[in-house]
């Protein structure tokens, strides 16, 4: 039942260069439709300052009809360092099938909704969500993680990066 | 007009002092507002803190640091900090606003409110649930900090009005209506969208009226501006700003215009300052900072060219020149500044603090909860005595509280 046109979430201090140094991200897994979804909320501008070192840059164009054709594939190699989902300890290739942008300027935040199908009987979803940690010592991701009818919320960071349930 | 005069004695009076001899009477000072800092109820009414709770391995009862980990507030730091009483938020993100949205946001927020109670009944040593104003005072005298709740955002409440019951129930004494982006409450002040309700919804009409009639209070910050004008129309008793300021003083949107200020005032709330640096004063460029990282990126190799282990090491040398030139944060200084103005305009009953520590809060002097004595002594140092520091300090939200809860039992007693 997931659905792309989430409302928009910011945290409540994200301001100008939103002090608060914070993601979203939902992740999805529903046995039955043997399919597994994330979707990722992060600052544009923390995206941008992770794959390009610049904030502002231009250069990915994310979602705009100019969109750099390296784009996504840059994207997925700075997830694929610091973000993961395992099943039964076994990582699971997430590919993106949308991305969208929502919010202005430095509130911009660029949207990117990951699935896989994924067939089998777990025991254990393990989970790493690291992203932008590099680049701050403060940052927090929000996780909310729904397992079929049931969800629980987690805050990995540095210092905490990774998290396993256990079916 | 009165406080202009009491900071006006009061500058001279501490003028005076530091002809004699400035360390003394600046260290005499700081003793002063440190006695009063003791003396007072303490109470902070907006903490993101359950955020931490939910962090797997993170212990409240273990002093964590800072500048090492971004964490805000444990409770050993709220003991050096002195704080006697904090209100936990337990937040939820909006999503989507559908049945299935809606019972994963109840089914989150509960989880929350549970790691609150689960971290008071770990550390009741230390803590205790505070449900009602007098509360804060009796887990005082056993040496305890007393922990609210409240819930940031009314998005778990869905379009169920018996939930408000429920939450009561686990122990929430204020409801956010609304977060960064419109519910089906109410509108926001920063959603991109704009206005979706003019305000207050149908359903956010009911939920006021449930919320007066349990005793919770309604929290207008993160409204538009009416927001904040249908509450005060709607709610039968007085109403709270958990975590705003003064626009006059900063413009954002988030902040209370002078109107809506003398509004609150004749409303007998209260808006309780954060410390939030954008919205207590424009951030100003960091130039040197910005020339530093230009000149970098200038000599850097093409993105698209560099190994993994090139990007590691350009990425280290960028945060060098990040941490060498910090942007400058607001200070305490500016929280007067807001508390000043905030007084002048509504008066000294109608000001209070909630410093939205793990939610981005935190400033040069005021950086996590161990530090908050600095504002004491600001404010004493600005030339505001003890009863009025008491009220700034909590006692004006205590009072907001008890006329909130009075409603409450007059609906009960059908006394209304």
């Amino acid at each position: 039942m997931y659905q792309w046109f989430l409302a928009l979430f910011l945290s409540s201090s994200v301001t100008f260069a939103h002090p608060l140094r914070l993601s979203l991200c939902e992740i999805e897994f529903y046995s039955k439709k043997n399919l597994l979804s994330v979707n990722l909320k992060l600052f544009l501008t923390d995206v941008n300052e992770a794959l390009v070192f610049d904030p502002y840059s231009k250069e990915l164009a994310f979602c705009q009809p100019n969109e750099h054709s390296d784009a996504d594939k840059m994207l997925m190699d700075y997830l694929n360092r610091f973000f993961y989902v395992k099943f039964n300890k076994k990582k699971i290739g997430l590919e993106i099938k949308k991305k969208k942008l929502s919010g202005q300027g430095d509130n911009t935040a660029l949207w990117i909704y990951l699935e896989k199908s994924v067939e089998g009987k777990f025991n254990s979803m393990e989970i790493k969500n690291a992203v932008f940690t590099d680049l701050f010592y403060d940052q927090n991701n929000i996780v909310y993680i729904h397992v079929n009818d049931e969800s629980k919320s987690i805050m990995l960071n540095k210092e905490t990066s990774t998290y396993e349930l256990n079916f | 007009m009165k406080n202009k005069l009491l900071i006006i004695t009061a500058s001279y009076v501490f003028a005076i002092g530091c002809n004699n001899d400035k360390n003394q009477s600046e260290e005499e000072l700081i003793k002063r507002a440190h006695e009063i800092h003791s003396k007072v109820l303490t109470l902070d009414t907006h903490a993101d803190t359950p955020l931490r709770m939910i962090e797997p391995g993170f212990d409240m009862s273990v002093r964590h640091d800072p500048k090492e980990t971004g964490s805000k507030v444990d409770y050993p730091r709220m003991k050096e900090g002195d704080l006697d009483a904090i209100f936990f938020a337990a937040f939820v993100a909006q999503d989507i606003r559908d049945d299935d949205g809606n019972g994963r946001a109840k089914s989150l927020c509960l989880q929350m409110i549970d790691s609150i109670t689960t971290s008071i009944d770990r550390n009741s040593d230390k803590v205790g649930l505070a449900l009602n104003p007098d509360d804060a005072y009796a887990l005082e005298k056993e040496g305890k900090h007393a922990i609210y709740i409240g819930i940031e955002n009314g998005y778990p409440i869905g379009s169920d009005i018996s939930n408000v019951e429920l939450y009561f129930n686990k122990g929430v004494r204020y409801i956010t209506l609304v977060h960064s982006s419109n519910n089906d409450l109410a509108d926001s002040a920063t959603d991109p969208d704009g206005m979706e309700h003019n305000g207050i919804s149908d359903l956010g009409s009911k939920v006021i009226g449930e919320m007066n009639r349990l005793g919770i209070m309604v929290d207008v910050s993160h409204g538009n501006d009416s927001v904040f004008y249908d509450a005060i129309k709607i709610s039968k008793a007085p109403i709270i700003a958990s975590h705003s300021n003064a626009r006059e003083v900063t413009n954002h949107k988030r902040n209370f215009t002078d109107e809506m200020l003398k509004l609150i005032a004749k409303n007998r709330g209260v808006v309780q300052l954060t410390m939030l640096s954008n919205y207590l004063r424009e951030a100003k460029p960091n130039i040197k900072r910005d020339s530093a990282l230009a000149a970098f990126r200038s000599n850097m190799k093409a993105v698209s060219e560099m190994n993994v282990d090139e990007r590691d090491d350009y990425r280290k040398k960028i945060n060098l020149i990040n941490k060498q030139y910090p942007d400058p944060s607001a200070n305490v200084g500016h929280v007067v500044d807001h508390i000043d103005h905030i007084v002048k305009i509504a008066g000294i009953d109608h000001v209070g603090i909630g410093c939205d520590f793990d939610g981005g809060g935190g400033i040069d002097g005021v950086y996590d909860v161990s530090e908050i004595k600095n504002i004491t002594v600001e404010l004493v140092r600005r030339g505001y005595n003890e009863a009025q520091i008491e009220k700034i300090w909590g006692g004006n939200l205590l009072r907001v509280f008890r006329e909130v809860q009075a409603y409450a039992e007059k609906v009960r007693t059908n006394s209304i």
